[in-house]
């Protein structure tokens, strides 16, 4: 398999060397950009297969560039928000992107959304067989027959929550926003009434986590949206 | 009539009409044309309908048939009696029993009626009383001295009475407005906001004048805005008024078509607003001591305002000064906790560097250590922020339907690898209702006070977070079996820069708490600390629950 090609956006040198780093003690091959004109040259020659975005850079706003990668390109896309403000990161996310990380952030944490990010993209993969039926921890979900299980038991799920469940399966180790969610789930005319999400987000976490105020599946990002994580890749 | 218009070449559009004084008009005419490039603003007052009411002798009892047909029974009635005491007194006695009547009559049923009785009286007298009996032939002329003394004493008499009756109407009146203003000043030295004094104005004063009364007060840039739900005032009248301090509107010299009459509100330092006032019946503005009632009134409220007005400032003035003082703890404390973990990072880093001796344990002790430092320094930085952020604009909060679950699993996970080898229990019912906060910032105090349980607790505290709902409000515990909290009084942690151990070598300002209370204040509720049973320390926060969006069921 060949070395997996990443592009970092980063104007910041230090950040930039410590990010290459790690990614290639990991055994990727590492492209760097200063700025998002030269973030626009290398991701259309070289064809990453992700894409690490700081926010801020110095000619552009990050999530125009991110925009306009969408319209060509579907390789994942890390943001990098050293604001600690959540509608940055929420238009960002709305403008395609895939994850985000704050600053500060860890290299294990980095290591983790990066991997996460690859292993999704290939399991988006079109040669590769898919299965209607997806694990994560002791659930196992059903999408073409409705049947949801915990452990030996069924778990019943209203229309709403099950729409919910695959929303979030079928965006899994994305993070999305709750403007996302709300329009697959419920449609246009209830993006403006995040509570339902919580409510039902609730309600799921009550039926598939163990301990719901610690889940390990229904991510919370607070103020911005929710993930599917730990989902089973086995098919 | 008011002509109120922006000419502008002045001299041609001059409302001539409009003037009533020959030499006024030429002095403006003479001012327009000679300063052509001038706007004129001509203002005229013209004959508005003055009707002066002339009250006369004021107070003498109104002249009534009333008067006359008992001042007529009470010498009728006198008669009798005389008539039966006859054969007993002589008739110069029984003058004295007339003479008695008379200034009752006169005292009580004013000059009318004095003149009346004594005519009557002195008729009576000499028909019934005098020889020749029952003829107003008259034997001796003294009788004519006798009527004209009677006369002269019934006048003196009503005149007496009528003056007393005066003095006391006015000491009525008085004390009345005496007990008005005395009620008006109180309720008005009460007033902590200009809304009471609307409200003062609108349901203590109105009544008073039988009137419509409204406030119009001046903004940051002078302009007089209507305040309360007054439907009536006109703002140009009223702007007039309060700029050039002087009344205008009816009844004045100043557009004097306006609907009502605008007062300004004067006060020692400047004027504070106008008061507009339109009464059912205009007569009653016209009475001077009413005037004068309503002056006291104005005077009142203009005080009433600008004591407001100086208490604000005097608000403001300690909020700033209160700034002040923390920003210069801020920046005494923020130097100390910035600068520590800096030159730990600093040296650490440089013992990397140049420690090419160091065993590899040594260097990845050394490189955790800065990380750690790092992470300090991270939280410092947050919560300053944080902090900056709720002082500077706390109040614009970005709050959202949350449930209060999520923000739990929020924190906990923020806090993750410190709090993996620590026993926290959570106890969060499942029927929680969803809460209107900043969901972030409500993750602070969180993540503030659990940080806290961690650093002051031994590794086999547990720590318990807890939460009910209570009736309006929400309760949400951070609880720790820890040594508890030091002595001293709890709401002090609650201080900036205020630390449980001082100099403790445990790192981080004592911001925490102060950004928690601040936070948890912004959302209108409210955060203690007190000793947990059987040990250790309790947090309780309180916001208030609000009634949730609702949300459409479905069927199951």
């Amino acid at each position: 398999m060949s070395k997996p090609r990443i592009l970092i956006v980063e104007d910041e040198a230090d950040i930039r060397r410590f990010v290459r780093m790690a990614l290639e003690k990991e055994g990727m091959s590492i492209a760097e950009a200063k700025s998002a004109e030269e973030a626009r040259i290398d991701s259309a020659c070289r064809r990453p297969e992700l894409i690490i975005v700081d926010l801020g850079l110095p000619d552009s706003d990050g999530k125009t560039f991110i925009r306009e990668l969408r319209t060509w390109s579907n390789a994942p896309v890390v943001v990098l928000s050293a604001r600690e403000r959540e509608e940055e990161k929420v238009e960002a996310l709305d403008a395609g992107a895939d994850d985000y990380l704050t600053k500060p952030f860890g290299v294990p944490e980095l290591l983790a959304r990066v991997r996460a990010q690859l292993r999704r993209a290939a399991l988006l993969n079109p040669d590769r067989p898919t299965s209607p039926v997806i694990h994560f921890g002791d659930v196992r979900v059903n999408m073409a027959t409705y049947e949801v299980r915990k452990g030996d038991e069924e778990v019943h799920l209203t229309p709403t929550e099950f729409r919910l469940i695959t929303a979030l399966v079928r965006g899994h180790g994305k993070v999305l926003t709750h403007r996302q969610l709300l329009l697959d789930v419920w449609g246009p005319g209830y993006v403006d009434r995040p509570h339902y999400i919580r409510i039902y987000m609730a309600n799921l976490r009550q039926k598939l986590e163990r301990e719901p105020t610690r889940p390990e599946y229904l991510i919370t990002e607070l103020q911005v949206g929710y993930r599917l994580a730990g989902l089973d890749d086995r098919a | 009539m008011c002509a109120n218009e922006q000419c502008d070449k002045a001299g041609s559009r001059i409302r001539k009409s409009a003037v009533n004084h020959p030499w006024r008009r030429r002095l403006f005419e003479r001012i327009a044309r000679a300063n052509p490039e001038l706007g004129s603003l001509l203002i005229a007052a013209t004959s508005a309908p003055r009707s002066v009411r002339f009250i006369g002798w004021g107070s003498e009892p109104a002249f009534s048939t009333a008067s006359l047909l008992i001042t007529t029974a009470a010498c009728g009635l006198t008669t009798l009696v005389a008539a039966g005491l006859f054969q007993f007194f002589d008739a110069a006695n029984l003058l004295a029993l007339f003479m008695l009547t008379v200034v009752v009559v006169s005292i009580r049923l004013g000059r009318v009626a004095a003149i009346w009785g004594a005519l009557l009286s002195v008729a009576c007298f000499d028909y019934f009383f005098i020889p020749p009996l029952l003829s107003f032939a008259m034997s001796d002329t003294q009788y004519l001295f006798t009527f004209a003394l009677i006369l002269v004493i019934a006048l003196v008499a009503s005149e007496v009475g009528t003056r007393l009756r005066i003095d006391a109407r006015n000491a009525r009146a008085g004390e009345r407005r005496e007990a008005t203003v005395a009620r008006v000043a109180r309720d008005l030295s009460g007033a902590l906001k200009v809304e009471q004094i609307v409200k003062i104005c609108v349901e203590t004063i109105a009544p008073l004048f039988e009137a419509k009364v409204a406030l119009t007060l001046p903004d940051l840039r002078d302009r007089v805005h209507l305040m309360g739900a007054a439907d009536f005032g006109d703002l140009s009248v009223a702007q007039w008024t309060y700029d050039h301090v002087q009344r205008a509107g009816r009844g004045t010299d100043t557009l004097a078509a306006a609907q009502a009459l605008y007062l300004p509100l004067k006060a020692p330092i400047r004027c504070r607003g106008a008061l507009a006032i339109q009464p059912r019946d205009w007569r009653v503005l016209e009475e001077s001591d009413e005037k004068r009632l309503l002056e006291a009134c104005c005077s009142c409220i203009a005080l009433a305002l600008e004591r407001i007005h100086f208490a604000e400032v005097a608000q403001e003035t300690l909020v700033r000064m209160e700034g002040e003082r923390l920003r210069n703890s801020l920046l005494a404390a923020v130097s100390h906790d910035l600068r520590t973990p800096l030159t730990a990072i600093r040296g650490l880093a440089e013992t990397l560097e140049r420690g090419t001796e160091l065993s590899a344990a040594e260097r990845a002790e050394v490189a955790s250590a800065i990380r750690n430092q790092a992470d300090g320094l991270h939280r410092v930085v947050t919560n300053l922020l944080d902090l900056a952020r709720m002082q500077n604009a706390g109040i614009r909060l970005n709050k959202e339907w949350h449930s209060l679950d999520e923000i739990v699993g929020s924190a906990l996970s923020r806090l993750g690898p410190a709090l993996s080898d620590r026993c926290v229990r959570t106890d969060l019912p499942s029927d929680l209702p969803l809460l209107e906060v900043e969901a972030s910032l409500i993750e602070r105090v969180l993540v503030n006070l659990l940080d806290n349980a961690l650093k002051y607790t031994p590794a086999d505290a547990q720590i318990l977070i807890a939460a009910k709902a209570v009736g309006e409000s929400l309760y949400f515990f951070v609880e720790d079996g820890g040594p508890g909290l030091p002595l001293g009084d709890p709401e002090q942690l609650f201080e900036p820069f205020v630390r449980g151990q001082k100099e403790s070598a445990i790192s981080g300002v004592g911001l925490g708490l102060a950004l928690c209370r601040s936070i948890v204040e912004a959302h209108g509720g409210t955060i203690r600390a007190e000793a947990a049973q059987p040990a250790g320390t309790r947090f309780e926060i309180c916001l208030p629950l609000g009634s949730p969006p609702p949300i459409e069921e479905e069927a199951a």
